[in-house]
């Protein structure tokens, strides 16, 4: 296809122009928090730090807010996640295979939330959650954040149990294996490895979710997302903020090496209604 | 992702099975319609059906007028506005010259690009607000490089409506460029070669061939971005000014700190208000490409 808009064996200009601006724009910024997690002492205006150390990782993981900010997030994340493959992955497989009235119209009512800027859902969602004495508690938080993934757990395992292969199923169906069987030595390990990366991507999605946390759970609740705001508007210590960027880092790392094949695949982009 | 019909694997118990899948999806529908639906109405019931002084109930767009002849309020609308159509207008003109060359492109440099234009999606924006204030921020790596070689600090960003703007836009580059992608494999190799041969140049294939199928595509990204800018709040809130405030800020601020749930809702539906025709075009693609696989 390049042949089409440019001969070959010709320098890609355009393409390397791209690859330097958006390696400036986009990894350069994390590169320089990156340096900074990893700095003793950089005093303007020194272009390189003028000492290099790990003196601040164990005063940040020191810090008692961070521990329980680290607790509380990967708690709120497991539950939630947890119970929304519970609901959601047999609704998916039944929205995938079972015949029922309204199917069609059920499966697309997970969209209403799209239609609505997202705050706005959350402040109106806020008002209900007062009467009901949901606000500073976290399971408050559980069902705002369980609400958020509802979408992906359904359409992309919906997505993975229709890719399977239906002639392999019926085969074994006809050598006589249980509907039990047929699912656990067939269906699920076809459409398992693109579930398990929407589990992933929840519970990736869950751990970084910072506004419904920061609406409904404050101040009780307090997540990583949140303590990192409170790091960047309070905390003229600028290496905690730099050492919990990096840790708040970690999930995504996972999520780049195991979920990038779900992403950069074309279903995911049109999930988008590309 | 299509829902095609199902036919089941246990073939003829179908109609015996009906109401199991019924069953199967009952909860997450039943969140669905407790955590999306009925917020939504009660947001507008309740901002609209109020008592009055005497405390007895009444239609009364008390919360409405205010907001609307409040100064401050429409300060921050507008500079929502702003924020929203700028950041809308950026994306488009910088993602769809990324798109084009993905499209067109291969190799090992293709994919680098590729790599990176959708690495936004793996930094949450917490992060980037904080390497955002550590590269533009006052005494930032800006500031420092610059000094380096004896030029003036640059004027920051950070704190001044320009700080969100530039962070919405980086962190909505991944998708915009995915959905752009997509709309352009809709744009066949064939019809591209046939313009080439009757002459046509690169900007001619670009303005008649490509760009009126890609159109939708385009409308689809802008309307997402759009819902997705106009009330966002953790970009806003740490890199944004104190007031004006965009709404999201402004939303959370009334409902938490000032403690006026009713006046916060209201700032939610007039928001609803101005998203309503993004999000019922984007719900209607995202159903209409569902539907046509």
């Amino acid at each position: 296809m390049a042949e089409t808009f440019a001969p070959p064996r010709r320098i890609d200009w355009v393409g390397i122009s791209f690859a330097v601006v958006l390696t400036l724009v986009i990894i350069f910024p994390l590169i320089v928090v990156g340096t900074w997690a990893f700095t003793n002492v950089w005093r303007y205006p020194a272009i390189i730090p003028q000492e290099f150390g790990l003196r601040f990782w164990s005063q940040t993981l020191a810090r008692p807010d961070v521990w329980s900010a680290i607790t509380t997030s990967i708690s709120l994340a497991c539950v939630v996640t947890l119970l929304s493959a519970i609901i959601c992955l047999p609704a998916a497989f039944a929205f995938a295979r079972l015949e029922f009235p309204g199917r069609s119209l059920l499966f697309f009512s997970f969209l209403a939330g799209q239609a609505f800027p997202k705050f706005g859902l959350l402040v109106a969602i806020a008002g209900i959650f007062l009467g009901l004495n949901l606000i500073g508690t976290f399971w408050g938080v559980v069902l705002i954040q369980l609400v958020g993934t509802l979408l992906f757990m359904i359409w992309i395992p919906v997505a993975a149990f229709q890719g399977v292969d239906r002639r392999m199923e019926e085969a074994a169906r006809d050598v006589g294996a249980s509907p039990l069987r047929v699912f656990w030595s067939i269906t699920l390990p076809q459409a398992g490895p693109t579930i398990a990366a929407a589990v992933l991507l929840t519970f990736v999605n869950t751990f970084y979710e910072t506004e419904g946390a920061w609406l409904i759970g404050a101040p009780g609740i307090r997540t990583m997302p949140v303590l990192m705001i409170s790091f960047i508007n309070n905390q003229p210590v600028i290496q905690y903020g730099a050492v919990l960027s990096v840790i708040l880092w970690i999930p995504s790392f996972f999520a780049l090496l195991f979920a990038r094949r779900v992403i950069s695949g074309g279903s995911f982009a049109r999930g988008f209604g590309a | 992702m299509t829902l095609a019909a199902a036919s089941d694997i246990v073939g003829a118990s179908n109609k015996r099975r009906r109401p199991v899948g019924l069953l199967l999806v009952a909860l997450p529908v039943l969140l669905v319609g407790w955590m999306v639906i009925y917020p939504i109405v009660a947001a507008v019931i309740t901002t609209i059906w109020r008592p009055d002084a005497n405390g007895r109930y009444g239609i009364s767009f008390g919360t409405y007028q205010f907001f609307f002849s409040d100064g401050y309020s429409l300060a921050n609308l507008s500079l929502t506005l702003w924020t929203t159509v700028l950041c809308a207008i950026f994306l488009v003109i910088i993602c769809l010259p990324i798109a084009l060359y993905l499209r067109f492109a291969k190799g090992r440099l293709a994919a680098y690009v590729q790599g990176l234009a959708i690495f936004p999606l793996f930094v949450p924006s917490i992060i980037l607000s904080y390497a955002f204030i550590r590269v533009l921020g006052p005494n930032g790596m800006v500031d420092i490089l610059l000094n380096a070689v004896h030029l003036p600090k640059i004027r920051s960003p950070y704190l001044t409506p320009w700080g969100p703007l530039i962070g919405l836009v980086w962190d909505n580059i991944p998708l915009t460029v995915l959905i752009l992608i997509a709309g352009l494999g809709s744009v066949s190799d064939a019809s591209i070669e046939a313009a080439r041969d009757v002459g046509a140049r690169s900007w001619q294939v670009l303005v008649h061939i490509i760009l009126p199928r890609i159109g939708n595509s385009i409308l689809v990204a802008v309307s997402f971005s759009v819902l997705g800018i106009f009330s966002a709040f953790t970009l806003p809130y740490v890199l944004g000014p104190a007031a004006p405030e965009m709404m999201g800020p402004f939303m959370q601020r009334t409902f938490r700190d000032l403690y006026d749930p009713p006046n916060a809702i209201t700032q939610a539906v007039i928001a609803f208000l101005f998203c309503i025709v993004f999000g019922l075009f984007y719900v209607r693609s995202v159903v209409k490409n569902q539907r046509g696989r």
